[in-house]
């Protein structure tokens, strides 16, 4: 893709971005097509493996700004099933951020257009505020901004917010809940052992 | 003995298989049919042609998992197992698309519901669409055939509580309701089917008609993906595809070029448009991904006093037809109800939420049950359904509006899911729409149910069906392929699966791709044979 014509073409459009053509192209659904893509180059660096746990993940999708958003993020969306203590709060939130890195990567080439459009969106400093409203960047956002900001996405009478809210949430929840130390959070048993116990596929060799 | 693995014996006699990954040079393969899809359609195909001596090409985009691979685990399945790890969705973001990507197709993933085509439905097909030869007594043979095939039997054993429900809150209103029949031998009841049949009881495309081609000398490449097919003059002469690497995603540049007599599509109502339409196949009238159907679902939670233990138990065994046809064919929209398996993933999807309200309603998982409505679409004119279009990368979307029509059907369908559950004694129930919240008693929920705004992505909205998009019809103006599936324009190629489909179903669909599979398939054996 010529990255030359396409941040000309998301500067034009990203001038035009008020409150008025927002609501009209909002309805499209189009908004992040034109709109973000500026930032890519902004904020398109991976950070180097290492960073996060053990270092043995190695992100594919996720940008630095991108796992800034979801440390700030995820203490709203998945709120008090995350531990409190702090060495197990920071490994329960990396660990989800690589599943949800990791779950991206199997999105495919145009869902991950789409999210990277959003991300860029909510990292750019410029939108965050205008169209967000967040004020702070994300490291610093508190869990009061955070759900505060997702509440307004939630409830918004505009389309692609609520949009944008079902997709943080939902890849959140999914990489969260779906985690086999988190189906306690649930309820959730996990597989029947009497069948785990009989199907060969279970058996290590 | 179900947990002798048909895969594993097969890939040791000497199967024809081979995964994309491991291609290293671009080639050219040749046949006699080349099948593009291994699911419902394509695996019925290739069993059919293969076993009558024609010489097949089963080209798949997904990889070949089997039971080896069936860990009965959400977040190992869904990105392997479902179309854009499972994050498809219209293309305005508001429907989330359920939908198999792998050997055996969506019948590899789906909850093994297995209906035939409802008589309302063909006889509104032979008049609306001049398919005569699809009159209910002439397909009966080969839903008897297909059943067969495929082990389909009315579930014998009790449902589970989350189909209890269901069953009971019907009885209790007065509203029909019956069995489901389910594809599986010697099943463990475990429940998830969703994930891949950890068991190999399912009786999908991966373990009945895959391997039947397969002992026929059929050839399957899968983590191959079709690209396009190439015309010379007014035939096909060749398909072109591309190797994925092993993460199933990206090309690896090696290129496939598989030429044969014939080509059968069968890439799914939404994979199949999305090739013709790359494919510049010919298309006078403009139809080629038009009248394409989902039967949009919403859905309904209930907490109820008893463990319920949503993940566990054949997850679909009861369903009710009662607002099915009830106002007639093409009257107001129709529903079926049936009722989703809910383990912590898709819980926690299905229902939108974050913080303290979700981690609240997530921890009453094991009292939750669900039910949801599946609308017929495509039966009224203000139902005409969405259109399969093409991405900047060739990749196809679906663009679904959602009519007045369907937004009065979800909001009915509301109101008769909390009915339901009320009256099968839930504490209390919560549609699955933003603006929603509990209700603890039939009276408020109805109220608040009329005030709902019917909008798009504040009703959260699925499909696990996909249907339409190349329909058949006896007039080529309003249709792409005639009631045998043969392309009204091009005389080597058929289309062999949910697209074809000129309305919805009203029903589950992977009986209905069988049986018109076979009888099709049937069809072109002895045509290709002479």
């Amino acid at each position: 893709m010529n990255n030359q014509s396409e941040i000309r073409s998301t500067s034009a459009d990203f001038a035009h971005l008020n409150r008025r053509s927002f609501l009209k192209t909002g309805l499209g659904g189009a908004l992040f097509l034109g709109t973000v893509s500026v930032t890519a180059g902004l904020s398109g660096c991976s950070p180097a493996a290492g960073t996060r746990m053990d270092g043995s993940y190695e992100f594919r999708f996720l940008t630095l700004d991108d796992i800034q958003l979801f440390e700030a993020l995820l203490p709203a969306i998945i709120g008090p099933g995350l531990p409190e203590q702090p060495q197990a709060r920071r490994m329960a939130i990396a660990g989800t951020i690589e599943r949800i890195d990791a779950g991206i990567h199997n999105f495919g080439p145009a869902n991950q257009k789409e999210l990277r459009r959003l991300f860029d969106l909510l990292n750019f400093g410029v939108t965050r505020v205008t169209v967000a409203r967040v004020w702070s960047s994300w490291p610093k956002v508190t869990n009061e901004e955070a759900d505060a900001f997702l509440k307004r996405w939630r409830t918004s009478s505009i389309g692609l917010f609520n949009n944008g809210y079902i997709a943080l949430t939902k890849i959140s929840n999914v990489a969260f809940y779906g985690y086999e130390d988190f189906w306690h959070l649930s309820g959730y048993p996990g597989p029947p052992q009497w069948a785990v116990d009989a199907l060969p596929q279970f058996q290590t060799a | 003995m179900q947990l002798k693995d048909r895969i594993t014996q097969g890939l040791e006699s000497g199967w024809k298989v081979t995964d994309g990954a491991t291609l290293t040079g671009n080639r050219t393969l040749e046949a006699d049919v080349v099948i593009i899809g291994t699911g419902a359609g394509g695996g019925t195909t290739a069993e059919i042609l293969a076993k009558s001596g024609l010489a097949v090409i089963l080209v798949e985009e997904g990889r070949l998992y089997y039971q080896k691979d069936f860990k009965m685990d959400e977040l190992s399945a869904y990105p392997s197992l479902y179309q854009e790890g499972m994050s498809r969705v219209s293309k305005d973001g508001a429907i989330a698309i359920l939908q198999g990507r792998c050997v055996g197709g969506s019948t590899t993933v789906n909850w093994t519901s297995s209906f035939r085509t409802p008589d309302v439905t063909l006889n509104y097909w032979t008049e609306r669409f001049g398919l005569d030869a699809l009159a209910p007594d002439a397909m009966a043979p080969w839903f008897d055939g297909r059943e067969q095939r495929h082990s389909m039997e009315p579930w014998a054993a009790e449902p589970n509580v989350n189909n209890d429900i269901l069953r009971q809150g019907c009885d209790r209103l007065g509203y029909s309701w019956h069995v489901i029949p389910r594809n599986v031998k010697g099943c463990w009841n475990l429940g998830y089917c969703g994930v891949g049949c950890p068991t190999n009881a399912k009786q999908g495309a991966l373990l009945t008609t895959v391997p039947g081609a397969l002992d026929n000398d059929a050839h399957l490449i899968h983590g191959l993906r079709a690209d396009k097919l190439v015309m010379d003059q007014d035939r096909i002469d060749h398909l072109q595809a591309s190797a994925l690497t092993a993460d199933g995603i990206t090309p690896s540049g090696v290129t496939v070029t598989l030429k044969a007599r014939h080509f059968v599509a069968a890439a799914s109502a939404i994979g199949t448009p999305g090739l013709l339409l790359r494919s510049g196949i010919p298309d006078p009238h403009n139809r080629i991904g038009k009248r394409s159907f989902i039967h949009p679902v919403n859905a309904c939670v209930a907490e109820m006093p008893e463990k319920v233990e949503p993940f566990y138990g054949a997850p679909q065994s009861i369903y009710s037809d009662h607002f099915n046809f009830s106002g007639g064919v093409d009257g107001p929209a129709g529903y079926k109800l049936e009722v989703p398996p809910l383990h912590p993933a898709m819980a926690s999807g299905i229902i939108p939420g974050h913080g303290d309200t979700q981690i609240n309603n997530m921890a009453r998982l094991p009292w939750m049950s669900s039910i949801i409505a599946l609308l017929r679409d495509g039966f009224h004119p203000d139902s005409p359904g969405g259109t399969i279009g093409l991405r900047d990368d060739g990749s196809p979307y679906l663009d679904y509006p959602v009519t007045d029509y369907l937004w009065d059907g979800l909001r009915r369908a509301f109101h008769t899911m909390a009915e339901i559950q009320f009256a099968a004694g839930a504490k209390r129930v919560h549609p699955m729409h933003l603006d929603s919240n509990w209700y603890t008693n039939w009276a408020d929920a109805k109220s608040a149910i009329d005030q709902l705004p019917m909008e798009r992505h504040r009703v959260r909205l699925f499909t696990a069906h996909q249907m339409g998009g190349c329909g058949m019809g006896a007039n080529p103006e309003e249709s792409v392929v005639n009631g045998f599936g043969e392309h009204h324009h091009v005389s080597n190629l058929s289309v062999h699966d949910a697209s074809i489909f000129p309305t919805s179903i009203g029903a589950n669909p992977q009986l209905s791709v069988y049986a018109l599979s076979a009888r099709n398939s049937a069809r072109l054996a002895n045509q290709l044979k002479t």
